[in-house]
């Protein structure tokens, strides 16, 4: 599209975002370009020192009597009148068409009003007008490294390609190698930045930043940057800001919230800041603070979805319920207990099957880790995934499943999620074990060994049986795409190709099984300790396996290739026999579809996911009337893990029908964590229950079909009835029976049981 | 759904179930009429499921009254748009004021903003000619289902004192064939349907069900529901809209169990009446004492079939 018509469009897409623009004061509004009008600098030099007020008369002054609309415009912005800003870039556009500078800064204004799409836009006009214009690749840059995309770099390294000596190119490659934890990386490109900074007389306050996040990442906390930030601008709240989005992203919550709290205390209108602050307090469960931060964030914000998003979630929270669960209450329940935030409309359903895994995750964690929680766990489980997302926002490589924040786990409900191959039990379990190792090392354990745990967990003592690889992952250890393990992280926070996140969950759980293969599962605490020691992974390796990195890698590929050396081999044939085995099933050859599947199941005989071939050998038994050989086809699933509803009800009627109620029950048990609002599920376990006389654990099935709100409640109230008959309570007896009666006098079974009773 | 709005859900339910003791209580000539209509299906399968549903409510309705004098089924070809208001002008002939009158509509309909129409072999028939017969129906107690495509386009034009009207959809402009009425004729045959387990299907517990079915459908196929079914008038959601065999008296002997048992029903709701105003303690002692009456009873009546 030619510039001039895209511009008309975005004058009307802009008059109408501007008319919610509002006079913001904001973030220090540093441009490092060499084309910023000299008219301005003086103002700016005040301003960076922190004289707010004679900086504010300067712009002001520039404003009413500047004659160039590009002065006014940045004179607005400075002066927190975001609105005139844009009507001045749009009158200035008008004026000078071709000016790449001026759609650049237009470009950066919509960045700080959260319109990235609209910034992204204009910094690619500016391109079409000077595609060297070494600012706008930067702005480029800016966005893609916001989202965590490795794009942001080869857009760095364009705009350096043109000019060597940009201080913002420098700034953003120190952020880029901070994100990933390469420090030494960093503190080159911010030494450059520095030197640029001195050389060319631009503001050091973002360097010094950055150099005090350095610090932080090292361990200094008292950084002689903060100072040095401090003496030339006393109110720049960035200078403890910018430090905090480190500790955010490493996942130390409770240390970010000091920071921010220091920000928004020198700079009390940094609404940004108290936008993060009040997302992070919300993570450590401050709710009340966190919604106050963030209205604050709102008022001088009002634009950013992320403070809007929050603070309707906020709002969403009075629909929940908190279940507390204290060992002095009740001494099942584990650790220092658990706070459970439940919907209102299925807390009384869930909350056994979660109390009981949270409680059991606690014991058996307690015990391998020999790490006790400080704190209750506050478990959310949100009916509304994207309630979930919203507490994901602006934190890479996170999974889309759950979140740990340290001793709060949010998560998707059962109910959240439509897909049959969601197992909220698993997925609780994964995040209790990151409990663990955040807490354990006092949240200082790297992203990819916690994720490894958790998987490692996952596979080993979750309620879930077998090791989980799903089959693009396993075609990327085929092609050799797993990463060095001091760069594992990289991969969960800047992937570079689609699925690298999950290839990287896989790698770092297989990297554990590795480790307790070779050194046993105390080497996890080995590893712990070294981590809470302030270790990086190549010296954690180092002190607690007694290996070099180097060796570490060496020796997970040789366990690689003797754990998987065979299915990947077999991923080939694989995919061709089930290919075969579905097509033969569609023409209805279900001796052709055996055969296939069978030879599928053969090569890679872990895999029980999606598209697997242990559900179409079972079918094609059942079709070739071998009932037998269904029905042990159908066990292997399960055994190994595989969970789907439909299948596991098939295996547990079937195993009744063979006398095997026992097994049939274990069945039924496990798929609680794949469907457990399911309410003919629940009646169907709980009237097995009550065959084999293990009523305690009927009531809890009954009680949760009461708690469906079915349709059918006096039968509900029946079943519990005779659940408590089992168990000799006469009172509860008649009353669920009376319940049950008054809802169905008719209730042939009710009345026969009355009968009994009164007799 | 919140804890009060289930509640009140819960108990709307419970006094439509208990009303039967009154319904059954009517004048003893009063009579039930049914016109069923099964329209044109378009395609064969929707031709097909359509007459089976007709067919069936047909068969529930026969099972109701023990016999087919007052059940006129008009399906496929013969459901032509005379032939459904003669058949409603015999009615209107025939029943008397005390009677009930039941009409099930199946079929698909359409809305085009302003008339909605009932798709028919030949002219289709529009939403204000059927209206006008339905009212000229003498019956002060109406039940009519419109279990077709856009049938919610009639909700307020059909509202009648007196009528309980149910549509499939909200409004004309759920157009997709619906599946409403399959899970209607399966709620009239279905024990499942009776919550209540008195061997009558009250029109509330056949709304229920089938709004329950048809959502459960849309939810297990993983689709957005495009039906959303609305009744207005509640005066006959109490109304035994179809019996099941254990309710039919074929004796004498069962007849005066039944009556029995009726009178007890009446006590029971009389008793649920004063719930309020008792102490807990003795209202379940005395609905305890009530139902072994019922139960009792109820043990006659099943031996009595049983020996049949």
């Amino acid at each position: 599209m030619p510039v001039n018509s895209a511009l008309r469009i975005r004058f009307l897409a802009a008059a109408a975002v501007a008319s919610c623009w509002s006079m913001q004061a904001v973030a220090l509004n540093f441009e490092y370009s060499s084309d910023r009008p000299d008219e301005l600098r003086d103002c700016d030099a005040l301003e960076y020192r922190g004289e707010r007020y004679d900086a504010d008369d300067c712009y002001a002054a520039l404003r009413v009597s500047g004659s160039d609309p590009r002065v006014r415009a940045e004179a607005a912005w400075s002066l927190g009148d975001l609105r005139a800003a844009n009507t001045q870039f749009q009158e200035a556009i008008d004026l000078y068409p071709e000016d790449p500078r001026l759609r650049t800064r237009w470009g950066e204004l919509f960045v700080m009003t959260h319109q990235d799409n609209e910034a992204v836009k204009l910094f690619q006009e500016a391109l079409e007008l000077d595609p060297d214009y070494a600012p706008a690749k930067l702005g480029l840059a800016s966005v893609s490294a916001g989202r965590f995309e490795d794009q942001a770099r080869e857009w760095v390294d364009e705009a350096l390609g043109h000019d060597q000596d940009q201080l913002r190119a420098h700034l953003l490659l120190a952020r880029m190698s901070l994100e990933t934890g390469e420090l030494d990386d960093a503190e080159a490109s911010l030494d450059r930045a520095l030197r640029l900074a001195e050389a060319q007389d631009l503001p050091p306050l973002e360097v010094y930043a950055l150099k005090a996040s350095a610090d932080l990442l090292r361990g200094v906390t008292d950084s002689v940057w903060t100072t040095r930030a401090l003496e030339m601008n006393a109110s720049f709240g960035d200078i403890y800001a910018i430090p905090a989005h480190f500790y955010v992203i490493t996942r130390r919550y409770r240390e970010a919230i000091e920071l921010l709290s220091e920000a928004v205390r020198i700079q009390p209108d940094l609404w940004a800041a108290h936008a993060e602050l009040g997302v992070n307090l919300l993570r450590v469960n401050r709710i009340a603070e966190a919604m106050a931060h963030l209205e604050t964030a709102y008022r001088g914000d009002p634009f950013s979805a992320k403070i809007v998003n929050t603070l309707r979630l906020i709002d969403s929270l009075d629909n929940f319920r908190d279940v507390v669960r204290m060992p002095e209450m009740d001494e099942a329940n584990g650790g220092a207990g658990m706070i459970l935030r439940l919907h209102r409309d299925e807390s009384e359903v869930l909350e056994p099957y979660v109390s009981e895994l949270v409680n059991d995750s606690l014991r058996t964690f307690s015990q391998r880790y020999g790490f006790e929680l400080a704190e209750p766990v506050v478990v959310e489980l949100y009916p509304e995934h994207d309630d979930f997302a919203v507490r994901t926002s602006g934190l890479p490589g996170i999974g889309l499943l759950g979140v740990t924040f340290g001793y709060l786990v949010a998560m998707d409900s059962p109910s959240g999620r439509t897909d049959n191959d969601f197992h909220w039990g698993t997925t609780l379990w994964h995040e209790m074990a990151h409990v663990f190792t955040l807490e354990a090392t006092n949240h200082l354990v790297p992203r990819w060994f916690s994720e490894g745990v958790s998987v490692y967990e996952e596979w080993s003592t979750g309620p879930l049986p077998g090791r989980h690889i799903p089959m693009h992952v396993l075609q990327a250890v085929a092609e050799d795409k797993f990463l060095a393990v001091a760069d594992l992280d990289s991969g969960f926070i800047r992937p570079t190709y689609d699925g690298q996140v999950m290839v990287s969950y896989m790698q770092a759980g297989l990297i554990c099984q590795f480790i307790e293969h070779r050194w046993g599962q105390s080497a996890f605490v080995a590893m712990l300790e070294q981590y809470t020691q302030g270790a990086d992974t190549a010296a954690a390796i180092e002190q607690a396996l007694g290996i070099s990195p180097d060796a570490f890698d060496q020796g997970f590929e040789a366990f690689i290739a003797a754990e998987l050396g065979g299915v990947l081999e077999s991923l080939d044939d694989w995919k061709a026999q089930s290919e075969r085995a579905y097509e033969a099933a569609d023409r209805g050859d279900w001796g052709a579809a055996l055969e296939a599947a069978s030879a599928a199941v053969t090569s890679v005989p872990e895999y029980v996911a999606d598209g697997n071939a242990y559900l179409l050998k079972a079918k094609a038994h059942d079709e070739l009337e071998q009932p037998d050989e269904a029905l042990a086809t159908l066990e292997s699933y399960w055994s190994l893990g595989g969970h789907d509803a439909g299948a596991l009800k098939a295996l547990a009627r079937r195993l009744d029908e063979r006398g095997r109620r026992a097994d049939a029950i274990d069945v039924l048990d496990d798929l609680l964590g794949v469907v457990p609002l399911d309410s003919e599920l629940h009646i169907d376990l709980g009237d097995r229950l009550m065959a084999e006389e293990r009523a305690t654990e009927a009531l809890r099935e009954y009680r949760a079909v009461l708690a469906l709100n079915p349709y059918d409640q006096a039968g509900a109230h029946y079943r519990l009835a005779t659940a408590y008959r089992q168990l000799d309570d006469a009172a509860k007896t008649r009353e669920h029976l009376l319940y049950a009666l008054e809802i169905a006098p008719h209730y042939r079974e009710a009345q026969q049981l009355l009968l009994e009773i009164a007799r | 759904m919140g804890a009060a709005a289930v509640l009140g859900a819960l108990m709307r339910r419970i006094a439509a179930m208990l009303s039967v003791g009154l319904l059954v209580a009517a004048p003893a000539n009063a009579e039930t009429h049914y016109l069923i209509v099964s329209g044109l299906g378009g395609e064969p399968r929707y031709a097909e499921s359509f007459a089976q549903q007709a067919l069936s409510l047909a068969q529930s309705a026969r099972r109701t009254l023990n016999g087919d004098e007052r059940v006129t089924l008009l399906s496929g070809d013969e459901a032509t748009s005379d032939a459904v208001t003669g058949a409603l002008e015999q009615l209107a002939a025939t029943v008397a004021e005390g009677d009930t009158v039941a009409v099930f509509l199946i079929g698909h309909g359409s809305f085009d903003g302003e008339q909605y129409k009932l798709n028919l072999p030949g002219p289709d028939l529009d939403g204000e000619t059927l209206n006008e017969f339905l009212t000229a129906l003498p019956a002060r107690q109406q039940v009519i289902v419109n279990t077709t495509s856009a049938s919610g386009a009639v909700l307020e034009a059909w509202a009648a004192d007196g009528r309980t009207l149910i549509t499939a959809t909200k409004s004309g402009g759920e157009r997709n064939a619906t599946r409403f009425a399959e899970q209607w004729a399966l709620a009239l045959a279905s024990e499942e349907a009776d919550a209540n387990r008195n061997g009558a299907i009250t029109v509330q517990e056949a709304y229920d069900f089938t709004t329950r079915k048809v959502a459960d459908s849309f939810e297990g196929a993983g689709l957005l529901a495009t039906e959303h079914a609305e009744v207005a008038g509640d005066t006959a959601l109490g109304f035994n809209i179809a019996l099941l065999s254990a309710r039919i008296a074929t004796t004498d002997q069962l007849r005066n169990l039944i009556e029995q048992l009726e009178v007890l029903e009446g006590q029971i709701e009389t008793l649920r009446g004063r719930r309020d105003e008792m102490d807990n303690d003795a209202y379940f002692e005395d609905l305890q004492g009530l139902l072994l009456e019922l139960a009792l009873v109820q043990r006659e009546i099943d031996a009595a079939r049983a020996g049949e």
